[in-house]
């Protein structure tokens, strides 16, 4: 196929399922909305410096220059991502996969920081990373071609080989990445919740049937209830989620201090310097707490502004799952939207105490090197799919078109419009 | 179905859709929450916000530091020295191993001990360590350790050791000076602490970066420059010491007094102490100044003030000579001299201050009286002890716990009250301090202006220095006549007397007054073998320029010899030489 060469009408059929269709110009607003972010996570972390400084002991250019090497590094995965074309990316799945797991079985061996006693974390001399990262890339790609295959084979429903082996890749992943610590694993419910979603989201927009998605979400919230009841941290954490108030001055502090440092922001906020609770009040200020930071900063108004930012965000990838020039790239990107909407949900609601605490960052705006890298080269691949969107989106069965009773307007097929266009009476023949 | 890529891109799309709906139901959500976090308990949060970052603060006030003479110049006395208190905050501390090892080697303390404190966990605030020097803080604060932190407390260091300790006095762990000038002029050195409510960082560190801090600063201590002459002060703790020692007294007080002015130039007591190692002190009456709180009965050296009332009132002349029938009977109880004294016969009132004749003081105190102890005699000699020479009341000196002595009334003790009185004459049955009769001597032997004996010489507030002016407590002590009358009687005694090294008086004025005193025993009359040694005198050149009175407790001195002559005379002399040779008094002009 040389869609340069030979220029032809590209079949329905292939216009589904290649990445075929005309590139065009991409969109740009996807970057735009994506470094706007990243440049307000910046302000921010930028203005409690002093705070962060003082109270880790470097010095006060430390962290916003961390910050913009790892803008630097996300950058590059940026341009990785956006070049490299997916098909090249799908042939490199099962490498994917084999060095997320490799990463992951390394920080579950390596010696943890006492100051994180999680085991979440592949340690290179001064260069460190978060494993879980890579597996949510990994299986991302995975995923999408998985499913994918499943739904050309029309197989998106059969248990035996398509929704057994997504069950027992969850619960794989969900034993290492959220099982407790006393079995070495992760206990990283945040990014395991960002991971079922991910599962969840792509399964659904796939096309899974409905009543088997139900089904499955049951038995994982009664799955997540055996992990949580057993583990005493969780349950600390649920009871602060309950009764904020009762734990302040234990498991609830930083719950309690995140939820100050949001209300006392009030309508407009202190300003852009005039944290307080940077200082040393609010735990993670500038990783997982990084929102309550900004709403101190920027008051009602600017949360306002920084979800509908958000919003407009995930909007264009909407927009760019619908014009998915095939199955792949629309899973992908469906992916994509999944884990960064429910990463921020995450985040953001145990910020503002409706969601329990979990240890996640917030995409873009989370001080920290391994998320702002991943969450970038993520949003590099929307990029590229979005280059190849077709023009319109299908909105009506196929089967419906032309029976009886039913208009071309909805079809996706503008030729069979066009051909019965009038110049008088227009397309109402 | 032949075109089920078709299909699902359709659900797809359907189903992307329902996803986004979900993320904009939870964002909005959200937004109605933050609405009621951030928009409608604003206040709420604003008020929790601020009862974890607002905190007051007491800035402390810097006390003053005291300064005393030396030569020209001033010297500091006492000093403010920051050193830190070192403590941990156990919960928050990592690594104990390696903070216990690393402190240990800052601060001397033992890493096992240290480990163990910060092990602690029902606590959240250990004392590591106290007075650490900011050297110390310096290197643990820069360890950058998570939970130990430091906190700077204002000590007194004392640049002279133990010099003039117990004039000093201290400055206790809560900032309250206890005993001499720290105790007197407690609130002028204290100052008076500032406010400061900060919205702060966790640790207490107020924001800068915070507005609406209120302040009020703190008024910083007066600074205090004493009379005292740090040289002279020097030599008066090492002469007393000496004597004291010599003749294995139990103590021992010296006070150096300038005549012109009332202002203490040394002051002394022995045994004394180190301020800055006051918490060492077993036994807490070290802590007096004995020199102003401890009245003893004065004995023979009252009989100079005496002569003096006598002849001030005119019933006796500086020549006047009379019979001395060697014992008085008053109120059945006979009044004697000692046996060297010789019997009865015709006496000089030289005679009395030299050979120190009791009968000769309740001779003169019969002269008040026209001739006999009555009650004009007790009033009249009651008069000049009290309103004259200011006896039985504090003199008012800046130091704590001064005691103000005793004498009794004219009419008290109903039958007793003669003998008692007679006893007064010669400086028993009262009491006094040898400030009280440094004062009282001094204005005596000046012309008559009694002089508040003091130890501020000026006050500095900040860049503002306030002279304390020499304070007159009474005029007309004795005439001026009667002052000149006493010098050379004075003089005559310690002409008569043996100094290892004799006094020029044809270039000094050097007179002095011995005594002996009994020791009352708590349950009535007097030790028998125990004696107190004092001594009264005066250096100067063409007057007298210094009072010098020196007190001994219960010195031990050989057989038939007089704690007086014996313990304290020698004391007055080397003091007096002492101002002579460091020419401290200026030779006579003719």
């Amino acid at each position: 196929m040389h869609p340069r060469t030979v220029r032809r009408p590209v079949s329905r059929s292939q216009q589904a399922e290649s990445p075929t269709s005309r590139r065009h110009r991409p969109d740009y607003w996807l970057v735009m909305l994506c470094a706007a972010m990243v440049g307000v996570g910046l302000i921010v972390v930028y203005s409690i410096s002093p705070a962060l400084s003082a109270a880790s002991g470097v010095s006060n250019s430390h962290y916003i220059t961390k910050q913009l090497i790892a803008i630097g590094f996300a950058f590059m995965a940026f341009v990785a991502t956006s070049q490299i074309p997916l098909p090249v990316w799908r042939k490199f799945v099962k490498p994917m996969l084999a060095f997320a797991a490799l990463a992951t079985v390394v920080a579950l061996i390596m010696p943890v920081n006492p100051d994180y006693p999680a085991h979440r974390w592949v340690r290179l001399g001064s260069f460190s990373f978060q494993s879980v990262e890579f597996v949510k890339f990994a299986l991302l790609f995975a995923l999408a071609g998985f499913l994918a295959a499943r739904a050309k084979a029309n197989k998106l429903d059969d248990f035996k080989s398509t929704l057994r082996p997504l069950i027992i890749a969850l619960v794989v992943v969900g034993l290492f990445i959220a099982g407790p610590q006393s079995i070495r694993a992760q206990s990283d419910l945040g990014s395991m919740g960002v991971m079922i979603a991910m599962f969840g989201t792509m399964c659904f927009v796939a096309g899974v049937n409905m009543k088997r998605l139900v089904l499955i979400g049951g038995l994982i919230a009664i799955l997540a209830a055996l992990v949580i009841l057993p583990s005493a941290y969780r349950r600390d954490r649920v009871a602060t989620f309950l009764h904020p108030a009762a734990n302040c001055q234990d498991s609830g502090y930083q719950a309690c201090q995140a939820l100050i440092a949001v209300g006392s922001g009030g309508l407009s906020g202190l300003g852009l310097g005039k944290s307080v609770q940077a200082y040393g009040y609010l735990p993670q200020a500038a990783n997982d707490s990084i929102f309550a930071i900004y709403a101190e900063k920027f008051g009602f108004i600017g949360t306002v502004a920084l979800l509908a930012l958000l919003l407009t965000f995930f909007a264009r990838m909407k927009s760019i799952v619908e014009r998915a020039p095939d199955d792949f790239s629309r899973l992908l990107v469906s992916g994509v939207l999944a884990w960064l909407s429910v990463q921020s949900l995450i985040n953001i609601g145990a910020m503002i105490g409706v969601l329990p605490l979990k240890g996640i960052t917030l995409p873009f705006i989370s001080y920290g090197g391994t998320s702002i890298v991943f969450v970038t080269a993520a949003v590099g691949l929307v990029f590229q799919v979005s280059r190849y969107t077709v023009h319109t989106v299908p909105r009506v069965s196929n089967e419906s078109v032309g029976k009886k009773g039913k208009s071309y307007d909805d079809s996706r097929d503008r030729r069979r419009l066009r051909g019965a266009y009038h110049p008088d009476l227009g397309s109402r023949l | 179905m032949a075109l089920p890529n078709i299909n699902s891109a359709v659900t797809g799309v359907k189903r992307v859709r329902i996803w986004y709906g979900f993320v904009v139901v939870v964002m909005l959500i959200f937004g109605v929450r933050l609405f009621y976090v951030q928009v409608i308990r604003y206040d709420y949060y604003k008020t929790a916000a601020l009862s974890d970052q607002l905190k007051q603060y007491e800035v402390p006030a810097r006390r003053g530091v005291i300064k005393a003479h030396d030569g020209d110049g001033l010297l500091p006395l006492v000093l403010n020295q920051k050193l830190y208190t070192l403590y941990a905050d156990p919960t928050y501390v990592k690594n104990n191993q390696n903070v216990a090892l690393k402190l240990s080697a800052i601060i001397g303390v033992d890493a096992n001990k240290l480990q163990g404190q910060l092990a602690t966990k029902d606590t959240r605030y250990v004392i590591l360590a106290k007075k650490l020097t900011p050297e110390q803080n310096t290197k643990i604060l820069a360890l950058k350790f998570p939970g130990i932190g430091s906190s700077a407390i204002d000590y007194r260091t004392y640049p002279q050791g133990s010099l003039a300790g117990q004039l000093l006095g201290f400055v206790d762990a809560d900032g309250g000076g206890q005993y001499g000038v720290e105790q007197s002029l407690n609130t002028q050195l204290k100052g008076k602490s500032g406010l400061l409510k900060a919205i702060t960082d966790a640790s207490g560190v107020p924001l800068a970066a915070s507005s609406g801090n209120i302040q009020t600063p703190p008024q910083n201590g007066k600074d205090v420059v004493l009379t005292v002459d740090l040289a002279m002060q020097q030599q008066l703790e090492t002469i007393l010491a000496k004597g004291v020692t010599d003749t294995k007294a139990t103590g021992g007080s010296a006070v150096i007094l300038d005549t012109s002015n009332g202002a203490v130039k040394a002051m002394a007591n022995y045994p004394s102490y180190d301020p800055g190692n006051y918490a060492t002190v077993e036994n807490p009456s070290t802590f007096q100044n004995a020199a102003v709180s401890y009245p003893i009965e004065i004995g023979s050296i009252m009989k100079s003030l005496t002569t003096a009332a006598a002849i001030d009132q005119g019933v006796i002349k500086p020549n006047t000579s009379y019979y001395d029938p060697s014992f008085f009977m008053v109120d059945s109880f006979r009044i004697s001299n000692i046996e060297e004294d010789g019997g009865a016969g015709q006496r000089t009132i030289a005679d009395i201050l030299n050979l120190s004749l009791n009968t000769g003081a309740t001779w003169e105190l019969m002269q008040m009286g026209g001739g006999e102890i009555n009650l004009k005699a007790r009033t009249a000699w009651n008069t000049y002890l009290t309103k004259h020479y200011l006896f039985g009341q504090p003199t008012g000196i800046e130091q704590g716990y001064e005691a103000a002595g005793y004498i009794p009334g004219p009419k008290e003790n109903g039958a007793g009250i003669d003998l008692t009185y007679a006893n007064t004459a010669f400086g028993q049955a009262m009491t006094a301090t040898p400030i009280q009769f440094a004062g009282a001597l001094s204005a005596m032997i000046n012309g008559g202006t009694y002089y508040q004996p003091h130890l501020v010489e000026s006050m500095i507030n900040g860049t503002q220095t306030v002279m304390a002016a020499p304070k007159i407590l009474a005029t007309n002590v004795v005439s001026a006549g009667t002052s000149q009358a006493m010098i050379p009687l004075m003089q005559n005694v310690v002409q008569k007397h043996n100094f290892n090294v004799r006094f020029d008086q044809t270039k000094y004025t050097v007179g002095g007054k011995t005594g002996t005193a009994q020791i009352a025993k708590p349950g009535g009359g007097y030790e028998d073998n125990e004696f107190n040694g004092t001594y009264a005198g005066f250096v100067g050149g063409d007057k007298p320029q210094y009072v010098i009175v020196v007190f001994v407790d219960k010195p031990k001195v050989s057989n038939g010899a007089y704690a007086g002559t014996a313990a304290a005379q020698p004391i007055f002399g080397d003091l007096a030489h002492m101002l002579i040779n460091d020419s401290y008094v200026s030779p006579k002009s003719r």
